[in-house]
């Protein structure tokens, strides 16, 4: 009876541990393959012949490419701001004791529970009563915003980790403040620093639900342009887009893996992707 | 504090005060404002709450109703999913699986969400691998539950390894030696493991439910490309009012209610995993 139930129970784990892999990754593995297919409409799948058809549609989508640069642009821009004004906030929190230091961590951090379309139509609500209707500054400030609670907390994490003692010990043989921030602890908080950059970076790349009201005909980023399309008409060339995007979170993955190790990843906790 | 600290902290507060605490304000004031059909942006000086009093209408409940219905489905769908994951994960001896299941679960964190829902809608969709899942369940391809379905995978999708990731932690944190001895006392392994490691990890499933559930019930994009414009959640219907009708004072009272309802669940369970949490 003991025996049966074991069995029962494991046969069921592995069941479902499976059939969750399963859905994880079919769809995308499908979309991948459909990418490469050679007819020139939405066929059953399998692809029946290989081409590069739906890649060379992609390379000849004006929309797309200038939405790629302009993602490219924001993202990096953004991703650069955030860090660096978020790494200051944090150098800022850890370094210095005063009332309602508590309370403006968790300031910092509230971004993150305000849904991404609350986010985008009230920033977008206060552009137009300020007067900044172009789509690129708005884009600019959007994502700024939503980068800078990812900067600020990886940042933090990484400075609380370093001991103190390792600058007392380079004050007391003569360092001024400065030095010892520049030569201690910055180089220990770098894998802290790069990480937070990195998410920084991810996030405004994928972001649709804020970029879509921010964005203008003139400025728009990747995501909104294949959104448009999507809703549109639904071929191919999305899947080619996709498997790029895929090969970039697996380039991503690899490089987060070098920088700090997978394993560290875990303690940073990720409330939203 | 010193002038140094100022300056570190001044970019950061700037930034904040322009571009999250005005905004909000501003949609909040928004709210209060009468609409004008065919005028963007409400009227300054007529104070109203009839933004509110449409948000408590039947019809706009239903979608409130709904929101919260699916989310709630789709996050214990996604605990159901990902807890098996990190259970195996997080009990595993092989330090190379260990590592290789990280880095998937990472991956499928960081992969895209346009290409998640467009690969989903290709393999259920009519040419896809499981476009049989429709009829197979008996329903009709383009009919609303299928549509919910299909909503529901989104989600599922999405907050799956983002479950799995949280609950390694937790269950990395209890000792395995405790369901050996349940199982030396004459305990069979399922029930062992459910005494003991699923009830020590209570806390863990309660905030992975509390990210699961938040993230669902604020969802934009899964809704707006798998729902087939039949299935609309809340955040659908504050982008709607915007690009549709431009309806801005609508949109900023439905939106402040759906801000509302997500400080409340985080802070609700926030309080309930660490009663000090307040001071």
């Amino acid at each position: 009876m003991k025996r049966l139930g074991d069995d029962l129970a494991a046969v069921l784990f592995v069941a479902l541990l499976l059939l969750t892999a399963t859905f994880l990754i079919l769809p995308v593995l499908t979309a991948m393959a459909m990418s490469f297919d050679a007819r020139s409409y939405l066929g059953p799948f399998p692809p029946t012949g290989f081409s590069l058809r739906w890649y060379r549609s992609f390379l000849n989508n004006r929309g797309y490419l200038k939405g790629l640069q302009t993602s490219l642009v924001v993202a990096t821009v953004a991703s650069l701001v955030a860090t660096v004004i978020g790494g200051a906030a944090a150098v800022c929190l850890d370094r210095y004791r005063f009332r309602g230091q508590q309370a403006l961590s968790a300031f910092f951090l509230s971004p993150l529970v305000v849904p991404a379309v609350v986010m985008g139509f009230s920033l977008l609500m206060f552009f137009s009563l300020i007067g900044i209707y172009e789509g690129y500054p708005r884009l600019l400030g959007g994502h700024i915003i939503i980068a800078l609670p990812y900067t600020i907390r990886t940042t933090l994490a990484s400075l609380v980790g370093i001991r103190r003692s390792l600058v007392e010990a380079a004050l007391s043989l003569g360092a001024t403040e400065r030095a010892a921030f520049w030569e201690i602890t910055l180089p220990l908080a770098r894998t802290g620093v790069i990480a937070g950059a990195i998410f920084a970076f991810a996030l405004s790349l994928d972001d649709v639900a804020v970029s879509l009201f921010l964005a203008d005909p003139f400025a728009f980023t990747l995501p909104v342009a294949i959104i448009g399309q999507m809703r549109a008409t639904f071929d191919l060339t999305i899947a080619a887009v996709s498997a790029v995007l895929v090969l970039s979170t697996v380039l991503l993955i690899l490089i987060l893996d070098r920088v700090m190790g997978l394993d560290r990843v875990i303690g940073l906790g990720i409330y939203k992707a | 504090m010193a002038w140094g600290g100022v300056l570190l902290l001044a970019p950061a507060l700037l930034v904040f005060a322009f571009l999250f605490v005005a905004p909000i304000l501003t949609m909040v004031r928004e709210s209060f404002r009468t609409y004008i059909p065919g005028r963007v942006g409400g009227v300054a000086d007529r104070f109203t709450l009839e933004n509110y009093a449409s948000v408590f209408d039947p019809t706009y409940l239903s979608y409130f109703w709904q929101t919260f219905r699916l989310g709630f489905e789709a996050t214990a769908l996604g605990l159901v999913m990902g807890y098996p994951i990190a259970y195996f994960v997080a009990r595993q001896r092989s330090n190379r699986v260990r590592r290789l299941c990280l880095g998937f679960l990472i991956a499928m964190i960081f992969l895209s969400i346009l290409v998640r829902v467009y690969s989903l809608a290709l393999t259920f969709g009519p040419v896809g691998m499981l476009s049989g899942t429709a009829r197979l369940l008996g329903l009709s391809p383009n009919g609303f539950t299928f549509a919910e379905i299909l909503v529901i995978a989104g989600l599922v999708h999405v907050i799956v390894p983002m479950v799995g990731l949280t609950l390694v932690g937790t269950i990395q944190n209890i000792n395995p030696s405790l369901e050996d001895a349940a199982q030396s006392l004459g305990a069979p392994r399922w029930k062992a493991f459910l005494t003991v490691t699923l009830m020590l990890s209570l806390r863990g499933v309660l905030s992975a439910f509390a990210i699961a559930y938040t993230l669902c019930i604020s969802a934009f994009v899964v809704p707006l490309v798998l729902g087939k414009g039949v299935v609309l959640l809340v955040a659908n219907m504050i982008y709607s009012r915007f690009a549709e009708v431009s309806n801005y004072p609508s949109g900023a009272a439905i939106a402040v209610v759906m801000l509302l309802a997500s400080l409340g669940i985080v802070y609700g369970v926030m309080r309930r995993l660490n009663p000090r949490w307040e001071s």
